[in-house]
């Protein structure tokens, strides 16, 4: 046994062993790194990132203002305003401010939601240079803050 | 004069023997611009391997696949602040990374790329190489020395113990590659141009001669040229988790470029050394078994049709880009760059240019092995300790050595060895 040992000392099998390791790696089928704003990764559809107010298929808006967002929200950051419409006498949601600083991404509104209105959606590039812009308004969250695209 | 200039080309001697300045000139441009091109092909290329090697991707924005990465990274350090430190001896602080520039590219003067294609040859071309690659040394120390700072003072040291520990080693293994030339001939030669010829005599390259010899003494000479240009994993002069960037700790901007310059190119210097030891330098693969016109035709179509390889798999590259617009210059840039590489590929398809052009390709590639092959240890091994470093060379790479000598020289005269004890 301690001849074998020797022999593969004096023969570098180590070395060689470790070359060959590295040398597999080379294979481009390995690479693990994604070329970022060219590649985008894809994303699971249970992420939350930035919250959205969805509507149905017929343009409506769904939310029935009835703040069990708010209620459920820890850190109380969810403000929803809203106001009896004369005729139909229904609540009308008026405002809604969502303020994203503030926000740890539970995605207990989300599940507090009556009619599925408020989804934590899968958008994800939502940093910014400043936190004035994490306030968001009602049209905002209808709409989506779009992604600056730069062009060179 | 003129006749003068243009009969050189017809000549087979190299412009140091021809004795004709101008060419002599021009050689030593050539060398020193193929050499620097050889530098920036180096930079972008050990990074993408390692890369690779590490399942990354390396540079990939300046330029199609980063190949442009070297040229914005010499801007770079162009623009810097050029810093020396208050204290600093300024005149050696100055004169240290020229030293080390001018010893590594001294050594070129010597190196044979073909038959014809040397400055110039030397009859003490070996011994020339030894001497001048090992005194890049003492621009490392100097500039240790001259920065008046503890991490560099401390990286000059260990560069300095490392070259004398593996020196030794290094001319030993060469003096039983140089002790093989006389075989054929019973006169040996220190030139590097008769080494190579001696090779072409033998019909056989120094590796595979007296078979396990050639091959120990080639693992020695690499182990200890790994050492001598202070690359992973024997870098204790430069290792950046002990001492910041060991003797180039206070350089910064283009003075720092001129050590990267230098190190590289006594790396290429090194690994044409070996080459030209043991691989058979310029020569073809098998110029004697596959001799005759159809193989010499052959072997010399091979350079062309590589760059035209070369030349379409860059546009199959350019095909398969994604059409953005913001990839649009990188597109662009490829296609440009597989069309230089097309029309390198015909002119050297030429029969006037591809003969006096094949030996160069050979010698590229057989260099270019051995430039791989730095990369490849680097991104394997870890870094040896300082006293393992000095137990390898002294304990280790010495005594195999100099046994190699001893080997070599009674293998060459076995046969008057036997006369004397059969008599």
């Amino acid at each position: 046994m301690k001849f074998i040992e020797g022999l593969k000392k004096i023969f570098l099998i180590d070395l060689f062993k470790g070359l060959f390791v590295t040398f597999r790696h080379q294979d481009p089928n390995d690479l693990v790194t994604e070329q970022y704003p060219l590649e985008r990764p894809e994303i699971s559809d249970r992420y939350r990132g930035q919250p959205r107010l969805v509507k149905d298929e017929n343009g409506k808006m769904l939310c029935t203002a009835c703040g069990a967002c708010a209620l459920a929200c820890p850190d109380k950051l969810i403000k929803v305003g809203s106001m009896r419409d004369p005729e139909t006498k229904k609540k009308v949601l008026t405002e809604f401010d969502y303020d994203m600083g503030r926000c740890m991404f539970c995605g207990l509104c989300e599940e507090a939601c009556n009619t599925g209105s408020l989804k934590l959606s899968r958008d994800y590039e939502i940093a910014l240079y400043s936190r004035d812009g994490l306030e968001l308004d009602r049209k905002q969250l209808e709409d989506g803050t779009s992604r600056k695209v730069y062009d060179k | 004069m003129i006749n003068n200039f243009l009969g050189y080309l017809h000549s087979n001697v190299t412009p140091g023997e021809a004795g004709s300045l101008i060419w002599v000139t021009i050689y030593v441009l050539l060398v020193f611009a193929g050499i620097s091109v050889g530098v920036i092909f180096m930079n972008w290329f050990e990074r993408k391997v390692m890369a690779h090697m590490q399942v990354r991707l390396g540079p990939m924005r300046v330029g199609p696949h980063g190949l442009l990465q070297p040229v914005a990274d010499a801007l770079k350090l162009i623009i810097k602040e050029d810093l020396t430190p208050a204290n600093a001896d300024k005149i050696v602080f100055w004169f240290a990374p020229v030293c080390v520039v001018m010893t590594a590219f001294c050594t070129f003067i010597v190196v044979p790329f073909g038959r014809t294609h040397a400055i110039t040859d030397m009859n003490i071309g070996v011994v020339f190489m030894l001497g001048v690659s090992s005194l890049g040394v003492l621009g490392v120390i100097m500039a240790g020395w001259a920065s008046n700072s503890h991490y560099p003072l401390m990286g000059s040291l260990r560069s300095g113990a490392q070259m004398v520990s593996y020196e030794i080693a290094m001319s030993m293994a060469v003096v039983s590659a140089v002790m093989m030339t006389s075989m054929a001939t019973g006169t040996g030669t220190l030139s590097m141009i008769g080494v190579v010829q001696a090779q072409m005599q033998q019909h056989t390259w120094f590796v595979f001669s007296f078979f396990p010899v050639g091959l120990i003494a080639l693992a020695v000479f690499v182990i200890a040229m790994v050492a001598e240009t202070n690359r992973a994993p024997f870098d204790l002069p430069e290792a950046e988790s002990e001492l910041v960037a060991g003797f180039m700790t206070e350089y910064s901007g283009f003075r720092w470029s001129l050590f990267f310059l230098a190190e590289y190119t006594s790396m290429m210097a090194v690994s044409s050394m070996a080459v030209t030891l043991w691989l058979g330098g310029w020569l073809r693969p098998f110029p004697n078994l596959l001799g005759g016109r159809n193989w010499d035709l052959a072997f010399s179509l091979v350079p062309g049709l590589a760059f035209l390889a070369l030349a379409a798999l860059c546009l199959f590259t350019y095909t398969k880009m994604p059409r953005l617009k913001s990839m649009r210059s990188a597109a662009l840039g490829l296609g440009a760059f597989a069309s230089v590489l097309g029309v390198v590929g015909i002119v050297m398809l030429l029969p006037g240019v591809r003969d006096r052009v094949q030996d160069i390709f050979w010698f590229a590639l057989k260099v270019g092995f051995f430039m791989y092959l730095y990369v490849w240890a680097r991104t394997t091994f870890p870094r040896y300790r300082f006293d393992q470093l000095m137990k390898i060379g002294w304990k280790v790479l010495l005594p195999i050595s100099i046994g190699l000598v001893v080997l070599t020289a009674l293998i060459g005269v076995r046969q008057e060895l036997f006369a004397l004890v059969w008599r």
